[in-house]
């Protein structure tokens, strides 16, 4: 018989300090928040009543409902985008960089800039993207253009732009650790099974990273969902997704209304988590 | 597990336009290197393979047939020489045109594929019928005897399976070669005899040529028809396995085969039929062929003598001698080893068969010989 005894007492102390401030800053915030979005009546006080008319109010308003169909549109389209261009970059580093040291030095290349925060990568997108920005000024100096884009910054395509250099890693990173985990020998067996290099990525090495590729995905699309500040950095006041609603609501004292907002937005992201894992069996990471 | 089902069908791939003697060769390998930098994997290695030719690439680990291997299979480069396949010239071909299989060391089983899907890999690649494909699997699956193992993944399976099912995927496709990289080398001690058997069965049937990578030497000598002995990126000796056995080329196949004493020394007088060699032991006669010595007096040879061609019943026929004290007594089935140390301090192995009551025991003294015919003289001093 074993002797470690996985229900010990001690187990559950260890746990303890962690269980406790989860409980305190995760769970009571949001049962109080759920709590919230269901007060009714005209006074902010515990002694409302519940009621479902926040949500009927958000419901029955077509420029909201717009705004959850945009968010997701919006997210799907950086998933799609990160996905695509973090496989690239991941095939890249594993499968053609011989060196382990320049793929350190590139791995690190893509790293670094992570060291600084969301919004301060953010707000570094402003003079690229500017009218009088590096963008503009190199495309007219290439003649590519005689007048300034405006299009790039406060603009959809500008968010677009400054997110998925953000979150492009997030996706790679995970496939990375997959790639790196198939050893050579399996595209080797199926190469003397008549298979051609495309054939073997499409059969053998794709499937094999695809939990990768799903927890990258579940990676971007909870930051996208959530990210208020690259919007509005780099949309301005004109564009907005369900994460700046929250905020907006917040910041007109609409606490109520905001609680809804933050619980859809939740509700949004748990769907997509649990779609995702149902795709793929997100355990066979550590296989 | 019963070979019926490729035995059925056998490979029909003779002669062609190329002309009766090059179709007679599954495989040939001219002068092939490969170098990695200042690393010498493979050197100027030369082989010929005919048809349905069962060879074993056998040396230490490091010796370079691994590599040469992956040189057939298209796996690597050769950064010179020319490689044939059933007379066609396939040296810059990669490995999806080449007609061959593999079967990898640790098996190389596409996790992510049930038993049915990966074996019928090939086939599928080779785009034939779904409804082929199927019935082929099938067929493969129930003679290899894993047919309940169909929907099965490999991490579900013993090693003993995987080792059959990476077997039936290779030979589905019913290749020319096909190439083993140290095959049974991941199975039980127990189930290597009887893999072994199977699968030279295996190969008689089906008339493809086996090329199997190992440094066991009691694979090499019981299942090749061709034993290819290599050493340090180069080959020291390709034969039958009697020839390898009885008649050493060098002084590492020699040392490397079991059961063989290595002597090093000079050559001496050359008689009418026999050279002298004079090592640090005594002078040793060895049996001379017509012709002319090999080499002048005086340059450093080397010859060995099997254990069990050692005797301590001396009579006239064994003229050479040399006196050794006992260290110990091994019992390999029923032979008795005896482990000696030559007054030069090397080990000196002398082989008895038969159950009989052992006559030397440990710490004594003794005085062994040999007839002159049981010498093997090298043909170089060797590594």
């Amino acid at each position: 018989m074993s002797t470690i005894r996985p229900r010990s007492a001690a187990g559950y102390w260890l746990a303890l300090p962690a269980a406790a401030w989860m409980l305190a800053v995760v769970v009571v915030p949001i049962v109080l928040l759920v709590w919230v979005s269901f007060w009714g009546g005209r006074a902010f006080s515990t002694a409302s009543p519940l009621t479902f008319d926040n949500y009927a109010r958000f419901f029955a308003n077509q420029t909201y409902l717009k705004l959850v169909l945009g968010t997701i549109v919006h997210t799907a389209t950086l998933m799609v985008l990160t996905g695509v261009l973090g496989y690239c970059i991941a095939y890249f580093l594993v499968m053609k960089v011989r060196s382990p040291g320049w793929r350190l030095a590139l791995f690190l290349a893509f790293i670094i800039p992570f060291w600084t925060s969301t919004l301060i990568r953010a707000i570094a997108w402003v003079p690229f993207l500017g009218v009088n920005g590096v963008i503009n000024q190199t495309l007219m100096f290439a003649g590519a253009t005689q007048s300034p884009i405006e299009a790039f910054l406060y603009s959809h395509t500008g968010i677009t732009m400054a997110q998925v250099s953000l979150y492009t890693m997030m996706a790679a990173g995970p496939v990375v650790y997959m790639l790196n985990s198939i050893p050579p020998q399996l595209r080797e067996a199926a190469m003397t099974l008549k298979a051609p290099p495309f054939v073997v990525f499409r059969r053998i090495v794709f499937p094999l990273t695809l939990p990768g590729v799903v927890i990258g995905q579940v990676l971007v699309f909870l930051n996208v969902m959530s990210d208020f500040a690259t919007v509005a950095t780099i949309g301005g006041n004109k564009h907005a997704l369900l994460s700046n609603l929250v905020l907006l609501f917040y910041e007109g004292s609409q606490i109520r209304a905001a609680s809804v907002v933050a619980v859809l937005l939740m509700l949004c992201m748990l769907a997509g988590v649990v779609v995702a894992l149902r795709v793929v069996d997100i355990r066979r990471l550590g296989a | 597990m019963t070979v019926d089902a490729l035995a059925a069908s056998p490979p029909a791939k003779a002669g062609t336009a190329q002309g009766p003697a090059r179709a007679q060769l599954d495989l040939e390998l001219r002068n092939i290197r490969k170098r990695y930098g200042s690393f010498t994997a493979v050197d100027d290695v030369s082989l010929k393979v005919g048809k349905g030719q069962f060879v074993c690439l056998l040396g230490p680990s490091g010796c370079g047939k691994t590599t040469t291997l992956r040189c057939i299979a298209g796996l690597e480069e050769p950064d010179d020489g020319g490689i044939l396949i059933g007379g066609k010239e396939v040296t810059q071909d990669p490995p999806w045109k080449r007609d061959i299989a593999m079967m990898f060391q640790d098996f190389a089983l596409f996790p992510h594929m049930t038993v049915a899907r990966q074996v019928g890999f090939g086939l599928e690649m080779l785009q034939r019928p779904k409804v082929e494909i199927a019935q082929r699997v099938q067929q493969i699956l129930t003679s290899f005897e894993i047919a309940a193992l169909a929907d099965r993944k490999p991490a579900s399976l013993s090693g003993g399976q995987r080792q059959r099912v990476a077997l039936a995927r290779a030979m589905i496709t019913e290749p020319r070669i096909l190439l083993l990289d140290e095959p049974i080398g991941a199975l039980d001690y127990s189930l290597r005899e009887t893999v072994m058997l199977e699968l030279k069965l295996l190969q008689q049937r089906t008339g493809i040529s086996f090329i199997w990578v190992t440094h066991d030497q009691n694979e090499a000598f019981s299942l090749g028809d061709l034993v290819v002995v290599m050493n340090h990126a180069r080959i020291e000796q390709q034969g039958a396995p009697e020839d390898i056995l009885l008649r050493p080329a060098t002084a590492f196949v020699a040392g490397f085969v079991q059961g063989n004493n290595v002597f090093r020394g000079r050559m001496g007088e050359v008689l009418a039929d026999a050279f002298c060699i004079e090592t640090g032991t005594g002078t040793f006669l060895a049996p001379r062929a017509l012709g002319a010595p090999p080499v002048p007096p005086g340059t450093e040879v080397s010859f060995s003598v099997r254990a069990e061609q050692i005797t301590d019943q001396l009579s006239d026929r064994h003229v050479n001698r040399l006196t050794a004290t006992c260290t110990a007594v091994e019992y390999f089935g029923s032979v008795r080893r005896h482990i000696l140390e030559r007054s030069d301090g090397e080990v000196l192995k002398y082989d008895q068969f038969g159950a009989h009551a052992a006559r030397i025991v440990p710490g004594q003294r003794v005085t062994l010989g040999w007839a002159i015919e049981s010498t093997v003289l090298h043909g170089r001093a060797g590594a």
